[in-house]
């Protein structure tokens, strides 16, 4: 054995051995290369991956100047980002703190609300006898297949027959709906879960909701996490829907609030707003960065969930 | 059990629909009569064309590359298992955090020769202003930039996460049967993932066909009016909130809607994605 290959030493017959062999020789030469070109790709695509999130943490740290004359790497001061934000309070009376406020109670709502109704029709569908069961699977994957925003036009002009029109109430509703965590919850509890469990607990004369807290809540844990998960990263950076639907600048989300910022400051624009306004690169830079840090460490946190495959794990016959 | 959610999908799911249906009937300034017609002046309105080539250019390059940068990046990373593997997958899905307006407001930074990282890159392809980038003949570029660094990643995590359920027997056998690292991943994995692929795209497809935020915000600000009514739902948005035309918005967004649905339908009735979940027929 000169070829070190700890995966192919299992091989049984001597026949076999022998044409594993030949190919190993074969693949050492070529192989290499081919191991320093996937290294290269892996770690080119890390690096474009990363730069934009450390420069976007980096930017607040500089003044000014230094952004556009110090390299696009370099450090500036812990105190800039202390300045950056006071300049940001200047900002229409602190208003951003408002928007951050918003942004974290509508968010909260949001992850709640969908995350309950979508657990408790996942199993519903999953586990129960209820009528117009496929109906409602199809109709609930449509929903998750359509993207949110196609919806939004017409949800605007429900919203407003409604008398809804600006109202905290009507971003929070209209994101709990929330047809992709039916689907997830749907094939946990019919995966995941032994059908002869949920017939167990029923035989033992326990009803629907008795089931569901004792049987099969406890054991989705790792399930409420996930669907958490993408609720929070859908509803944290959601644009469009606050967008239309909300009017006055004390209701916006964070997100929506960023958008102000670029079309009222001379940030990103010099031609925009008050010439003399103190909201800059760094401070703008800041704002991007207060939508983007929850996100981030959120998805980090979450690394443990997405090592199973979302997909795999959902969809196996 | 089902009654929250289902209350939730009949209020915000369909009901939605309903009521659009009926508002692009409605008269407007445009079209007194309502009815229709509205759907018609919303085609032969004289920016539809153009949106529609612009989402069109867009979604030609949007889907393939995504497709094609997915598919490969997963495979390449199924083949380093090991310790780099999960900071490997963490640092690919950093991007997703950077999405909607804070996409527009990185890539303003990245795209802006004075600040970016990549200047001296932009410098030795002879651009040294940020006005030689936000042109109109770029913007379909700019925008798949944008999208694509913001969905790639999370979608390269779901994929290596499918090319997991591979039954190791199967990349055992071609091993055995002197299958190399390419053939395996070429010949055996990909098929493998073909469902997941597909379903991919066009979920992707789907959402390109609605791009908004994107050309909005930078023609709302950052260079006014350079992509103003850029993409269709731009152009829906155009007509009812600064047309005063409900109706034309209304039937404009319904025949977007409707062919997401499609789209939809085509998912799972007609391919193999989700069988076996109890959607078809037995």
């Amino acid at each position: 054995m000169t070829t070190t290959a700890p995966n192919e030493t299992e091989v049984g017959t001597p026949h076999l051995t022998k044409i594993t062999h030949h190919n190993l020789n074969k693949r050492t030469a070529s192989g290499s290369v081919g191991r320093a070109l996937v290294w290269v790709t892996l770690i080119v695509g890390a690096l474009l991956s990363i730069i934009p999130m450390i420069w976007l943490i980096i930017a607040p740290s500089k003044t000014a100047p230094q952004l556009n004359n110090d390299p696009p790497f370099s450090f500036g001061s812990f105190e800039n980002y202390v300045i950056a934000w006071q300049n940001l309070l200047t900002f229409q009376d602190g208003i951003i703190v408002q928007w951050l406020v918003n942004s974290v109670v509508y968010t909260l709502l949001i992850v709640a609300i969908s995350c309950v109704t979508a657990l408790l029709a996942g199993y519903a569908i999953a586990a129960t006898a209820i009528p117009f069961k496929r109906t409602m699977l199809i109709t609930t994957l449509i929903a998750m297949i359509v993207p949110p925003v196609a919806l939004v036009l017409p949800l605007f002009i429900q919203i407003s027959q409604l008398g809804l029109y600006d109202t905290p109430t009507a971003v929070i509703l209209t994101s709990s709906f929330y047809p992709f965590g039916v689907f997830l919850a749907y094939i946990y509890f019919t995966t995941s879960i032994p059908h002869d469990i949920y017939e167990a607990a029923r035989v033992d004369g326990a009803g629907e909701f008795k089931t569901f807290f004792l049987i099969a809540l406890p054991l989705s844990r790792g399930l409420f996490g996930m669907l958490a998960f993408f609720s929070f990263s859908a509803a944290w950076v959601n644009y469009f829907l606050p967008y239309v639907l909300l009017g006055s600048a004390a209701n916006f989300t964070l997100p929506v609030g960023l958008g102000i910022l670029f079309s009222s400051t001379p940030a990103l624009n010099p031609g925009n707003g008050a010439q003399q306004s103190v909201i800059g690169r760094p401070e703008i830079a800041l704002a991007g960065l207060l939508v983007a840090i929850p996100i981030l460490i959120v998805f980090l946190l979450s690394s443990r969930l997405l090592v199973r495959g979302v997909l795999a794990g959902a969809v196996k016959s | 059990m089902i009654a929250p959610y289902f209350a939730l999908l009949v209020a915000f799911g369909i009901v939605p629909i309903v009521v659009a249906a009926g508002t692009s009937f409605e008269p407007s300034v445009l079209n007194p009569g309502g009815g229709p017609l509205n759907y018609l002046l919303a085609l032969q309105d004289f920016r539809f064309l153009d949106a529609l080539i612009n989402v069109g250019i867009f979604l030609a390059l949007y889907v393939p590359s995504m497709l094609i940068v997915v598919a490969l990046m997963s495979l390449l990373l199924d083949t380093v298992q090991g310790r780099w593997n999960l900071p490997l997958r963490l640092t690919y899905i950093v991007p997703a955090s950077l999405t909607g307006a804070t996409a527009v407001l990185v890539w303003y930074f990245l795209l802006e020769p004075t600040l970016s990282p990549y200047q001296d890159i932009l410098a030795a392809m002879g651009i040294t202003q940020g006005t030689q980038i936000w042109t109109g003949s770029n913007l379909a570029w700019i925008f798949v930039l944008m999208a694509f660094f913001t969905g790639a990643g999370n979608w390269i995590v779901v994929q290596y996460g499918s090319l997991q359920s591979i039954p190791d027997d199967i990349l055992e056998a071609a091993r055995i049967d002197g299958a190399n690292a390419f053939q395996i991943a070429w010949q055996i994995k990909l098929p493998l993932i073909r469902k997941y692929l597909v379903y991919m795209g066009i979920l992707v497809f789907a959402a390109g066909l609605q791009v908004f935020v994107e050309p909005q915000l930078i023609s709302a600000s950052v260079y006014p009016g350079l992509a103003s009514n850029w993409s269709l739902n731009q152009l829906s948005y155009t007509f009812a909130f600064q047309q005063n035309n409900l109706g034309g918005a209304a039937a404009l967004s319904l025949m977007l809607l409707l062919v997401c649905m499609i789209a939809a339908v085509f998912v799972i009735f007609r391919t193999d994605f989700f069988d076996g979940i109890g959607v078809k027929r037995k």
